[in-house]
């Protein structure tokens, strides 16, 4: 082997390779590479951290293609991601793989905790490895925590709001720890800048430079061998590293990545939620990682909160950092260290026990699965209407044609009709407009104040006076013009019948082309009856020259008059 | 020496970027300041009609206002939500902020019960918004209300979630 000037070696193969064996140290490089011994020989124990690194690789793969997609901040990032994961060619699947490769991540990275506590491998002279691989493991948590803000969905902002205010408990720093990671008073723009920067730049610097350390540390000490072998049965098996043990990390990765583009496909990729709301009452929930805390919260009330939020997790965090100096076991036998790997089940069985109960008690809850249906429902609208292009001010919302209508509503018809059943200053309350109960009403009383009493009418309708049983069947029969499906057929049949004898008709025909004082009742409350009464209620067919309502024809749209029809139908029943 | 000079060059970096970073704690930063700083008439903001608050059925209602975040300057967005509660016909009416002082859930009413609840941790809070149990620090945050005209105006604001002391935000 050749250093520092000496002269290469003869060249093992080709001009090429003896060109740059001489510059690059091909043959030392391929050494690094291949790594050494794997002491008591290959096995699948030791795949663990191998899987971790190829996972975090993949993290990073999809994470850099995400990036070139998404946009940090409040009015972008929500539609941004919509767009990747709805419109964007092979997005869902990119998105699903980084979604649930994080959460494979965190598995085989516990997986392989597992296996270095099992094995006795933070013990002499492993210890500031064990120390950086529970360092690399926070900085796993910290990934998780601040990606998925980044979506600024309900689920990512309810769960990052309530992991900040955490933070703003905590004593002394708690104000400025918060203040820093929100960037501000509150969540916002620079909430969403400061995460994104976090979880894409100087993450995976920090876990990069710490991986590097961890892999070179571990060449230095090597694998440790299961505990039954002694030393000399321990070099006697021996394998190579490569390609021993590279097969079966190989192996155990490609399996692996399998099982998460498996769960991508069959799950559809990642799920979005609706975009954040903090006006709306969320039932926040954390990613499942985080459940077991979650549920110790909520076993310390008050001034204790911070027993479960911060002392309970920093003394297991710090006993864990001190496990190899504590650990006074004589050989790496478990049988050596029943304290140890007692704690450490014990631990294992109180997440578990903890994730549990929050899933069950949630599973067990009508109102949390009530909740979780308005909000699956509220992401599916949100990500139809998100087809359409989200509007620039981020509210997906708005391209619901019935909140132009209602913002039309506000604009032009709130002056007169109220919406609130108290009565409109100069035209009827459409609260629940065409009910059965508004339909009774307005017939009982036609000038009363939810009515057209406000509008003032000369000479207008007078009170229908029939006994209760005629009176149910003459509001069935307005009922039915409507158009409503739950119609009783053969009540509005009789309604139909006392028309004329109850002198309906002295006012009001009935055919769609009697122009009659009244209004024409066929169709009456149907959406073309609507949209013509908006566009010029004084058509005679209609209200004819008693009609005191502005016509909207020219006003607006033919489009926008039926939107606002739909909005108004849309009365009945809220 | 080679480390002074290190260090000289790197305090040129790490001493503006923690500036940079530190920002934020001061109290004039605007970012998700709501509402905006602006002219004083777009807080009081107009929630409801007085007509609409009946007695003893709390209303939810939204607050729309200008907003500012950091670079964004938005007119007409939700800032948030309120509770308008009235005890007696006629009477007055106060206004709760929805956002729970425990975590900041929003809060909900419950009808059969009377009372609200928080859905997140199950705090409850009485119609005057006194904590009837749960982990909620403090009682529902009181907004100023008035009536006015037909309208019922409400000075929109948040206050820190999380402590027992009733402190303002922004």
């Amino acid at each position: 082997m050749s250093v520092n000037g000496a002269p290469p070696s003869p060249p093992s193969g080709g001009k090429l390779r003896a060109w740059l064996t001489d510059r690059l140290g091909l043959d030392q490089l391929g050494a690094a590479f291949r790594g050494g011994h794997v002491p008591g020989g290959a096995s699948l124990w030791h795949t663990l951290g191998s899987v971790a690194a190829a996972l975090f690789v993949l993290e990073a793969v999809t994470g850099v293609l995400l990036a070139t997609a998404y946009a940090p901040s409040v009015t972008d990032a929500w539609a941004s991601v919509a767009y990747i994961q709805d419109q964007m060619a092979m997005g869902w699947f990119l998105r699903g793989l980084h979604s649930f490769g994080s959460s494979a991540l965190i598995l085989v990275a516990g997986a392989h905790l597992l296996q270095v506590l099992v094995f006795g491998a933070y013990r002499r002279p492993r210890e500031l490895n064990w120390m950086i691989g529970l360092s690399l493991f926070g900085v796993v948590a910290l990934f998780a925590l601040s990606g998925y803000l980044l979506p600024w969905d309900q689920k990512g902002y309810w769960a990052k709001l309530v992991e900040a205010t955490i933070a703003g408990s905590a004593p002394v720093v708690g104000d400025a720890a918060q203040k820093l990671i929100q960037g501000g008073a509150g969540f916002g723009n620079l909430t969403l800048t400061r995460a994104y920067a976090f979880h894409a730049m100087a993450l995976p610097a920090l876990l990069t430079a710490l991986l590097i350390f961890h892999i070179y540390l571990f060449r230095r000490h090597g694998y440790t061998p299961r505990w039954s072998l002694s030393p000399q049965d321990a070099a006697a098996r021996a394998a190579p590293a490569w390609p021993d043990q590279a097969l079966r990390n190989a192996a155990v990765g490609t399996l692996v990545w399998g099982v998460v583009a498996l769960a991508v496909i069959a799950r559809h990729g990642a799920p979005l939620e609706s975009p954040a709301d903090p006006t709306s009452s969320y039932l926040a929930r954390p990613e499942w990682y985080a459940l077991p805390l979650y549920q110790l919260r909520m076993l310390f009330e008050g001034p204790l909160e911070i027993v479960a939020t911060m002392i309970i997790p920093g003394l297991v965090t710090a006993l864990a950092l001190a496990l190899p100096f504590l650990d006074r076991g004589r050989t790496n036998r478990p049988s050596d260290r029943r304290r140890v790997l007692g704690a450490a089940a014990l631990g294992l069985v109180a997440l578990t026990a903890l994730g549990v109960t929050a899933l069950a008690k949630d599973a067990r809850d009508p109102a949390y699965a009530k909740a979780r249906a308005e909000e699956q429902l509220r992401a599916a609208t949100a990500r139809r209407l998100a087809l359409k292009g989200v509007p620039a001010d981020g509210n997906v919302f708005h391209n619901d044609p019935l909140y132009r209508a209602r913002e039309i509503w506000d604009d032009r018809c709130a002056g007169c009709h109220s919406l609130t059943g108290t009565g409109g200053e100069k035209a009827p309350d459409l609260k629940d407009y065409n009910s059965r109960a508004w339909i009774r009403g307005f017939l009982s009383n036609p000038d009363g104040p939810l009515y057209m009493g406000p509008a003032k009418i000369d000479r207008g309708m007078k009170p229908v006076a029939v006994a209760p049983e005629e009176m149910d069947a003459l509001v069935e029969y307005v009922y039915a013009e409507t158009g409503a499906t739950d119609v009783d057929a053969s009540r509005a049949g009789r309604g139909r019948d006392l028309l004329s004898p109850s002198d309906c008709d002295t006012c009001h025909d009935f055919d769609g082309e009697g122009e009659n004082d009244g209004p024409n009742l066929k169709g009456r409350g149907t959406p073309r009856w609507v949209a013509a009464v908006i566009a010029d209620a004084g058509h005679p067919l209609l209200f004819g020259d008693r009609n005191k309502m502005p016509k909207q024809r020219g006003k607006l749209t033919t489009e926008e008059i039926g939107d606002l029809a739909r909005f108004v139908i849309g009365l009945r029943g809220k | 020496m080679t480390a002074g000079l290190g260090t000289i060059a790197a305090a040129l970096a790490i001493i503006p970027g923690l500036g940079f970073l530190a920002g934020s704690l001061r109290r004039d930063v605007r970012n998700a300041k709501s509402p905006a700083g602006g002219p004083a008439a777009t807080n009081p903001l107009r929630v409801a009609t007085e007509r609409e608050v009946k007695p003893g059925k709390p209303l939810r209602v939204t607050a729309v206002g200008a907003r500012e975040d950091a670079w964004l300057r938005l007119e007409k967005v939700t800032l948030g939500s309120l509770w308008l509660v009235r005890t007696v016909e006629d009477g007055p009416i106060k206004a709760f902020s929805t956002v729970c002082p425990h975590l900041g859930c929003g809060i909900d009413f419950d009808d059969k019960a009377g009372k609200f609840n928080c859905p997140c941790h199950a705090s409850a809070f009485d119609l005057e918004g006194r904590c009837l149990g749960g982990p909620s620090p403090r009682g529902l945050d009181e907004l100023e209300a008035r009536v006015e005209g037909r309208d019922v105006l409400v000075r929109y604001q948040r206050f820190r979630i999380g402590s027992s002391k009733r402190e303002p935000l922004g």
